[in-house]
């Protein structure tokens, strides 16, 4: 150790123009001697001196008197060691302590910062699923009825592209599927109410409350009755499993929540429209396809429709997808077909056993008639 | 070279007089009017990595203007808040500045970045501040008036209310109260100052200001 060593620090006293000056410090016999920049020298006996650690570095060791009208300051690493040194272990006791305190100080502070980073994690995660959940809960608290209208609102709003299709032998046919399937739907009192639109689109879809909308499209690409069945059972499936309220109450969260706690459905109905006149074509979740997949086939069997028309119906959109892209509405809003042909599959062996009674219509003839334009009564 | 702050408080500007051979420098866009006889040479602020790093984690410019002029010159500065702006005197000492506060300095002061710690975040003040050392003046400014205090053990300053401090003084992030009083009394965190040593305040926040309006927004 090296007892001459000059450190660089500062001086606080009263007796310095401003308070404070720069200083170059030296630890003698008698004491911490401090010289300032202006030449002015400053005593500091070890005995007297307390020993205090911070500054914005957290390592300043600040050597202050009894009425701390004297600071000496430095901040350079070797002072605290030299320090402790030259005092002849007058403030070896106090450096220790101080330092001691010091590192408690950061790692407590380093604590909290973990806490309250883990805090914050928590809460987004709480938070996400809470409010998720919320509003799938508050969904499935609304009477059915609330499902009815707001798929009958948005239904008046929707956009379908095509004129409907008023051929007799095309409704009935469909109906027909639908009447054989309502029955064994996961709950009582939804009226299915199937509607036929000229579109080349190969889609169907379902509205909140039972409103089934089928495009000629799609009646032309399936190969057989069972597989427009399908579909439907699906779309059925979105329907009695609320499918469309678990979403919107998703979207919503908290505010469908609250609006139900006050009681008030109308605003809730009409939001309600208003999110399915934009998203009535496109995307439920990928769990919700799935139930859907699950409760469309389940259904099928029930009534004893062949429940593998819906993965056949895959299979031959897979085989055309890419020759008309813009037509594959259904295919595409309903993604990643090559995984689902094979849960589905699975979930079709998994099922009670049951012949099926085939759909007796001629397929042929319902699909000319589409071909045809049959929008007029 | 001269130097004055007109304007003070609400809307302080600093009015430079430059001689032949003098050298101002300045925060990038800080400019607002100058005679046509000064130069403006743009520099990335300390080199091109010190620059980013400036822009990114201190709240700077990444580019700093070296003014100067052959013959004599003035030149107008500000800052984008509305509020004061003061000067502080260098004398191979450091300051700590808030991350935006630095308006201009001259030649002989050094800008460094330095880190403030994991909690300074935790307290929105920014996880590096500007380290102003050398020999020279330098300016800083505020969003509404700035005040300075001696503190000589703990002083307790609302977050976002520091502007600058000497390096002897410790600054910690520490809840206003208990934790009810802290989340209910709308102080939240506040910054706990430890001295001795002189912090500079300003009397408006600006992220006051953003949570009122965001408020009244809708």
């Amino acid at each position: 150790m090296d007892i001459h060593q000059t450190f660089s620090g500062g001086i606080f006293s009263e007796s310095i123009e401003g308070g404070r000056a720069s200083a170059q410090i030296q630890l003698t016999r008698e004491g911490i001697t401090a010289t300032a920049n202006s030449g002015e020298q400053f005593l500091l006996p070890y005995r007297e001196c307390k020993i205090e650690i911070g500054g914005a570095s957290d390592r300043m060791v600040f050597c202050r008197n009894a009425d701390r009208s004297l600071t000496i300051y430095c901040e350079e690493r070797a002072f605290s060691k030299t320090l402790a040194d030259a005092s002849m272990g007058l403030l070896d006791q106090q450096i220790k302590q101080r330092q001691l305190l010091q590192r408690k100080e950061i790692w407590s502070g380093r604590g909290w910062l973990v806490a309250f980073l883990a805090g914050s994690v928590l809460l987004l995660v709480v938070g996400y699923y809470g409010v998720r959940a919320a509003g799938q809960a508050a969904a499935r608290a609304l009477p059915i009825s609330v499902d009815k209208q707001i798929g009958d609102l948005a239904y008046k709003h929707i956009d379908v592209g095509g004129p409907e299709v008023h051929d007799p032998v095309v409704k009935e046919a469909i109906q027909k599927m639908v009447d054989r399937l309502a029955p064994h739907a996961a709950i009582k009192g939804l009226k299915f109410d199937v509607h036929v639109f000229q579109s080349p689109m190969v889609n169907a879809f379902a509205l909140p409350g039972g409103k089934i909308v089928v495009f000629t499209g799609l009646i032309e690409k399936a190969e057989s009755p069972e597989q427009v069945a399908g579909v439907l059972g699906h779309e059925m499936a979105h329907a009695t499993l609320r499918h469309g309220l678990e979403r919107f109450g998703q979207s919503l969260g908290m505010a469908t929540a609250v609006t139900l706690l006050i009681g008030n459905t109308e605003g809730v109905i009409a939001a309600g429209a208003q999110l399915f006149q934009l998203a009535s074509v496109n995307s439920y979740g990928r769990e919700q396809e799935s139930a859907a997949d699950a409760e469309g086939v389940r259904m099928l069997n029930a009534a004893g429709i062949d429940p593998s028309g819906l993965p056949k119906f895959f299979e031959t959109l897979k085989h055309e997808e890419g020759d008309i892209p813009d037509a594959m509405a259904w295919i595409s809003t309903h993604p990643q077909h090559e995984d689902r042909i094979k849960a589905l599959e699975k979930l079709i062996s998994s099922l009670p056993a049951c012949v099926p009674v085939p759909l007796e219509l001629d397929w042929s003839d319902i699909q000319k008639r589409v071909g045809k334009d049959v929008s007029k009564k | 070279m001269q130097a004055e702050i007109v304007n003070k408080p609400s809307f302080a500007n600093i009015v430079v007089r430059l001689s032949a051979g003098d050298k101002f420098i300045a925060e990038a866009g800080a400019m607002t009017s100058m005679s046509t006889s000064v130069q403006i040479d743009t520099k990335w602020s300390g080199g091109f990595f010190r620059a980013i790093l400036k822009r990114v984690l201190g709240g700077e410019s990444m580019f700093i203007n070296v003014f100067s002029t052959a013959t004599e010159g003035e030149l107008r500065l500000t800052q984008p808040l509305p509020g004061d702006i003061d000067c502080l005197e260098l004398n191979g000492n450091t300051m700590y500045l808030q991350p935006g506060a630095f308006i201009a300095c001259e030649p002989g002061v050094k800008l460094g970045l330095s880190w403030a710690g994991w909690r300074m975040l935790i307290a929105r003040e920014g996880l590096f501040r500007l380290k102003v050392s050398g020999t020279g003046r330098v300016w800083f400014g505020a969003y509404g008036g700035i005040f300075q205090r001696e503190i000589d053990s703990e002083y307790i300053v609302d977050s976002g209310h520091l502007v600058a401090y000497e390096p002897t003084v410790k600054v910690r992030v520490a809840l206003a109260g208990g934790i009810i009083s802290s989340f209910f009394s709308g102080e939240g965190l506040v910054t706990k100052l430890n001295g001795p040593g002189r912090i500079y305040m300003q009397s408006r926040s600006f992220d006051g200001l953003a949570a009122w309006t965001n408020a009244h927004l809708y």
